[in-house]
């Protein structure tokens, strides 16, 4: 039987996967895909917890978000070609020029 | 008739945005004729107060935010009255003596939007609107001191307004809290002061608030040892600066503890009578011996503030209408006279450039109306008999004898130390040879700086003489808070601090 | 009646504004005279007061309130009884006399109008101070006879300071902050017992305070009338409050006639009198306050001995007779002390508008070392300043064997013996150092020739406007009686003792004997010519006294000097070391927790990240925390 704990657990594993990616990966792109990562580990707790407690809401939550994450992967990599054609990098190390 | 607090706080306002337009030519003028309207405009509601009523009068309320409890509220008692008018009359005269070359049109508009602030500070009756004054009454004066000011003037103006304004927002914090209690005691938000004073605050939660007022207004006041930002302060501003800082700004401090600390906290009040009188009493005494030490004539008025602020304290933790009365009373009388004292050195600022007491000497002789008046303003200041100063340094420390006799006698070396910096500084500056072949061709007063001082000497003596026409209406709303005072303390040692005064018992 | 308390009191005042309008144009004879008629017309209407007071009884006036606040209520009200009345006529009848004679002695000054404002406005405090019928009124008078004296003592406010070897006060305008500060200092106990009587009594008003003294604590009544009496010190210079009174004599002479010698400083005098069944009640005050004046007395005798200055050894002397006056008064005798404040008003005054004289004659000269066989030149003055010193030295008949005389005889009524001894003694040297003036001012040797001055009598008018003074030294005792009958109406009447009655004619002989024996000593030691020895000048003791015991030196070094250097420490150690370096350093502080913070914005993305994730993290941290512990 697959409870909803279980559903949660895979959520954080995915959430602490992307956690890591966000925090260890120097390419651009890649932290994107992090990024979306976590974005997918909230879908799928929230569709999961919308499942079991029959409220449709969550589902309608994670739509949202598959939504919003969507939207922001078309301007970040349309940002991201742009600063790779400047830079001819998408490595974040090279850009500190907000350094304090 | 109500709306006169009103025309008193917008007009200055509105007067001022109108001045953007008026022509550099014209703008003294016009800046002169503004203050004058209104100063004659509190005049009138000083003409029209009833002396008889001790409590609010020229109320008028008009909710802002009504879901907070947040509203337009004003009116002035016997208590506020006399320090409005104060600050319309050194407005008046400051703009009148003013000197400056540079920006006149700015320094007028600025003198006017600051005016706005001082009187609404004094007439606020909501917490909410009485900050807002009280923080803004801090912007002109930093435009003030850092565009003309002496050579340190960032300094001293950054350092006055993070000092006061830090001072402050603890201030507000406190001024949040009761605002607090007061909605889950009644149920409904109340910035009201009004509605604060029926509220009776736990002995503990007294404590707390007590210190946080306390910090805005010492700092403001400033005691002890939050006093160092005043003499930078004073040492750099341009005299008009000085003037009203001194006369009127310190005074926000002082009316801050008769307006907020003894009605609100009166237990807490009590309680504490003895570190603040300490700190006082370390005001008068060790600031009137710095006050001796220093070169720089400003510096030395500057300081004596200091310790005659000491003074106003004192009386006013007196926690009787005698030391309270006369703690307002020497509010005005220090506004007067310090304001003059500053005023004169502006004077001297103006023909030589440097305030240093060692570049001058003899000066008696060469300008002999000139020290006629700062001889006037001296003895004001020294508290001799007959001027302003005697009166309310007198019975400030005759009312805190009540409480502390030992305490008092220390403070009462004020009238010695005072007399010690200020005529070592007279000595130094206005009597022996002329030495300095640039003093000696100084020209007495003109014209214009007459008409500034000649009206302070004139209050100066007759207030000294006949106190009663403002000292009564004072003496009333004061009692009116002591009895007020008394009845809403519950400790028993608060209940016999506070001494409502036979007058009153038998009025009931 | 009211009238003429109003005109005795305002008409100085008048006078003061009037010639105070023409304070900077050059010399106007006018305010001269204008003031002084003003004087005349307060002093006759002081007459009629005592007049009226002596026929019909008290005056009380009130003018109107002053002070109202809290249950403190002080109005300007005037109340003339037996003794005002009496310092009443004593204060304007000098100061009318001071007033016509400074016409001459101020006539080449530029100052003169200046002049005559302060010296009018001075006698209108005075009034105030002896007519109030309330502390606070008298403490308006107490202050105010304090700045016209600061006023008057720098009068010459443009001389230079020089060191104390130079000139002993050092320059005018610093004798004159000496004085004020001085009295301040005293002025402050006096302030404290006004307080003190407020809070325990209620009221300032003489009446009510001495109607609740019977009734009230008499540990309390012991501190009220110390703190009174120190406020009597300061303006009395009585030891240790003394220094500013010899110092003072840099103001012109007419000033220290009238105010250092004839009225303010008698003020404390005045205090005391007027507080008598305040001080009836605490005989150990009362007690204290004999025992100090006695010490004063013959401590200010003493530094009189060896000075040369003409003017210094007359204030000396005033400051000997104020210790008579106390001694009096504390042994109970009120109207003694009073009676002998009339008399040495009189003489007193004459003796330095003598020395005015002389001082005019030999421009400004003041060692009397310099002077000798003026008689010649300045024979009226001669007269003139050898009745006041016999009246001072107290040899019938003249006004001070009268005053003095009681003073001793009450003071071996009282079987305070040793109090006896020393004032009797202290006659002989009062009688031996104001001869001694007068003869190396007046006879021998012209030793003034070889410095080439040329003395010369003042004008006749001078001469006699002093003489109503000369006429009251020679003659005020004779009316004692009648003083003694006017003054016990108000007074406690003071009985000798069958015992003293019996030696009365003893007491008398022997206290002519020495004062008689005073002035034959000084008459064989220097009526022929100043013999000066360097083996007596040398001596310890001269120095000392010479020095005035050394009490200026001492001050400055115990007092001024180490204020100054306090004053500095704490300005410069302790408000910009300490205070303010705080403050600055929690500005710094904050200042430099953003820069080394700073470090942290690298700009890198990933920096950012990480430091994201590990706030989140700590958040969810403290989340489950607080989850726990509920």
């Amino acid at each position: 039987m697959i409870t909803m704990n279980h559903y949660l657990i895979l959520s954080g594993i995915l959430f602490a996967i992307g956690l890591v990616g966000v925090v260890r990966r120097k390419n651009l792109l890649m932290l994107f895909f992090a990024t979306e990562i976590m974005l997918n580990a909230a879908n799928i707790a929230f569709a999961a917890v919308s499942s079991y407690y029959h409220d449709l809401t969550g589902q309608m939550f994670a739509f949202f978000i598959i939504a919003v994450a969507a939207s922001e992967v078309a301007v970040g990599l349309g940002l991201l070609i742009l600063l790779y054609k400047k830079y001819g990098t998408i490595n974040i190390d090279d850009f500190t020029i907000m350094k304090g | 008739m109500n709306d006169i607090l009103s025309v008193l706080i917008f007009f200055p306002l509105i007067a001022g945005i109108l001045g953007l337009v008026v022509s550099e030519k014209s703008i003294r003028t016009y800046g002169i004729s503004v203050a004058a309207v209104e100063f004659i405009l509190s005049l009138w509601m000083w003409f029209v107060y009833d002396p008889a009523n001790a409590g609010m009068q020229f109320v008028k309320r008009i909710a802002v935010i009504p879901d907070f409890g947040i509203s337009y509220y004003v009116g002035v008692d016997g208590i506020s009255l006399f320090i409005v008018i104060m600050a319309t009359l050194m407005t008046l005269i400051g703009i009148i003596a003013l000197s400056v070359k540079k920006d006149l049109k700015n320094m007028i508009l600025t003198l006017l939007f600051l005016e706005v602030a001082m009187v609404g500070v004094f007439v606020s009756l909501d917490a909410v609107i009485f900050y807002l004054f009280w923080e803004f009454s801090l912007v002109p004066m930093l435009y003030i001191i850092g565009a003309w000011g002496g050579e340190k003037r960032l300094y001293a103006a950054v350092k006055f307004f993070l000092y006061t304004f830090a001072g402050s927002l603890i201030m507000l914090v406190g001024m949040l809290y009761v605002a607090y209690v007061y909605q889950s005691v009644t149920g409904s938000w109340s910035f009201a002061l009004t509605d604060w004073y029926s509220l009776v605050l736990p002995i503990s939660v007294q404590k707390w608030l007590f210190w946080a007022f306390f910090l805005g207004f010492a700092i403001k006041v400033p005691m002890f040892p939050f006093h160092t930002w005043l003499p930078y302060a004073h040492g750099q501003a341009p005299t008009v600066g000085s003037v009203i800082l001194a006369a009127v700004l310190l005074k926000m401090g002082t009316y801050g503890f008769v307006r907020f600390s003894l009605p609100m906290f009166p237990d807490a009040s009590v309680m504490y009578i003895t570190p603040v009188a300490i700190l006082a009493l370390i005001m008068i005494v060790y600031t009137a011996m710095v006050a001796y030490a220093q070169k720089d004539m400003k510096q030395v008025i500057a300081y004596s503030s200091v310790s005659h602020m000491g003074v106003i304290i004192l009386g006013i933790f007196a926690m009787n209408a005698e030391g309270i009365s006369g703690s307002v009373f020497f509010m005005l009388s220090h506004g007067i006279v310090s304001g003059a004292l500053f005023l004169l050195v502006g004077v001297i600022y103006d023909r030589r450039h440097t305030k240093l007491m060692s570049e001058f000497g003899g000066l008696a002789s060469v300008m002999p109306n000139y020290a006629l008046i700062f001889g006037v303003m001296l003895m004001a200041s020294v508290g001799l008999p007959l001027t302003m100063g005697f009166v309310g340094e007198y019975l400030s420390l005759a009312g805190f004898f009540k409480i502390s006799p030992v305490m008092t006698a220390i403070g009462g070396t004020s009238i010695i130390f005072g007399a010690v910096y200020m005529l070592s500084l007279y000595k130094r500056s206005f009597f022996g040879p002329v030495t300095h072949e640039a003093n000696k061709v100084l020209k007495d007063l003109d014209a214009k700086e007459l008409t500034a001082l000649i009206p302070l000497v004139a209050i100066v003596i007759w207030l000294g003489v006949y106190p009663k026409p403002v000292l009564q209406p004072i003496d009333n709303s004061v009692k009116a808070l002591v009895s007020f005072m008394h009845e809403k303390a519950q400790t028993p040692e608060a209940k016999n601090t506070i001494v409502v005064s036979k007058r009153t018992k038998e009025a009931q | 009646m009211e009238k003429y308390v109003y005109i005795a009191l305002f008409a100085p005042l008048v006078g003061s504004l009037f010639a105070a309008l023409f304070s900077q144009r050059p010399k106007a004879l006018i305010t001269g005279v204008v003031t002084s008629t003003l004087l005349f017309v307060s002093f006759v209407a002081s007459v009629i007061l005592l007049n009226h007071v002596s026929q019909v009884g008290a005056v009380h006036v009130t003018m109107m309130d002053w002070i109202q606040a809290g249950d403190m209520s002080i109005p300007f009200g005037f109340n003339i009884d037996q003794v005002t009345a009496v310092m009443m006529t004593v204060v304007t009848l000098v100061s009318t006399v001071v007033h016509v004679y400074s016409n001459g002695y101020m006539d080449h000054d530029k100052g003169f109008n200046r002049f005559f404002s302060y010296l009018s406005a001075f006698v209108f405090s005075m009034m105030v101070l002896v007519m109030s019928d309330n502390f606070l009124g008298l403490f308006i008078g107490w202050e105010g006879v304090g700045v016209c004296s600061w006023l008057l003592i720098g009068f010459w406010y443009h001389k230079a300071d020089v060191t104390r070897d130079v000139n002993p006060s050092i320059s005018p305008s610093w004798a004159a902050n000496e004085a004020f500060i001085m009295n301040r200092v005293a002025d402050l106990g006096m302030l404290v017992g006004i307080f003190l009587i407020y809070w325990n009594i209620g009221s300032l008003q003489y009446a009510d305070v001495f109607a609740a003294v019977p009734s009230m604590d008499h540990g309390m009544l012991v501190t009220i009338g110390i703190f009174l009496f120190i406020g009597a010190m300061g303006k009395s210079a009585q030891f240790p409050l003394h220094t500013w009174l010899a110092d003072a004599m840099e103001g012109p002479t007419p000033v220290s006639a009238l105010i250092h010698a004839a009225t303010m400083v008698t003020a404390g005098v005045y205090l005391v009198i007027r507080a008598n069944p305040l001080y009836s009640a605490i005989p150990e005050v009362s007690y204290f306050i004999a025992v100090l004046g006695t010490f004063v007395a013959i401590f200010a005798a003493s530094m009189a001995l060896v000075n040369r200055d003409l003017k210094r050894i007359i204030a000396y002397s005033t400051l000997s007779q104020l210790g008579y006056m106390f001694a009096a008064a504390g042994l109970g005798a009120y109207w003694v002390a009073l009676f002998h404040l009339a008399a040495h008003a009189f003489f007193k005054a004459l003796l330095f508008l003598g020395a005015g004289n002389v001082m005019h004659a030999m421009d400004d000269e003041l060692d009397i070392f310099k002077m000798g066989g003026l008689k010649k030149a300045m024979r009226w003055t001669y007269l003139y300043m050898g009745l006041a010193s016999l009246a001072l030295a107290g040899i019938w008949p003249l006004a001070g064997f009268f005053s003095k005389d009681t003073i001793l005889e009450v003071a071996f009524n009282e079987h305070t013996y040793g109090i006896w001894l020393i004032l009797w003694f202290t006659a002989g040297l009062t009688a031996f150092y104001s001869f001694r003036q007068v003869f190396l001012t007046f006879t021998g040797d012209e030793r003034y020739k070889p410095l080439g001055f040329h003395p010369h009598e003042v004008p006749k008018y001078v001469l006699w406007a002093m003489s109503p003074l000369a006429l009251l030294a020679v003659i005020f005792g004779w009316y004692k009686d009648e003083f003694v009958a006017f003054i016990t109406h108000f007074l406690p009447t003071y009985e000798m003792s069958e015992h003293t009655e019996h030696f009365v004619v003893i007491l008398t002989v022997v206290t002519t004997a020495i004062a008689l024996s005073g002035i034959v000593f000084a008459w064989f030691r220097y009526s022929k010519g100043l013999k000066r020895s360097a083996k007596v000048e040398q001596s310890l003791p001269y120095r000392i006294l010479s020095n005035q015991y050394y009490i200026p030196i001492l001050y400055e070094n115990v007092f001024s000097k180490p204020y100054a250097a306090l004053s500095h420490a704490f300005w410069e150690e302790i408000d910009q070391q300490v205070v303010d370096a705080t403050v600055d350093g929690i500005a710094t502080a904050i200042k430099d927790g953003g820069d080394s913070s700073r470090k942290i914005q690298t700009g890198n993305l990933s920096d950012y990240l990480k430091l994201m994730s590990g706030g989140a993290l700590v958040l969810v941290a403290l989340v489950l925390f607080a989850a726990m512990q509920n």
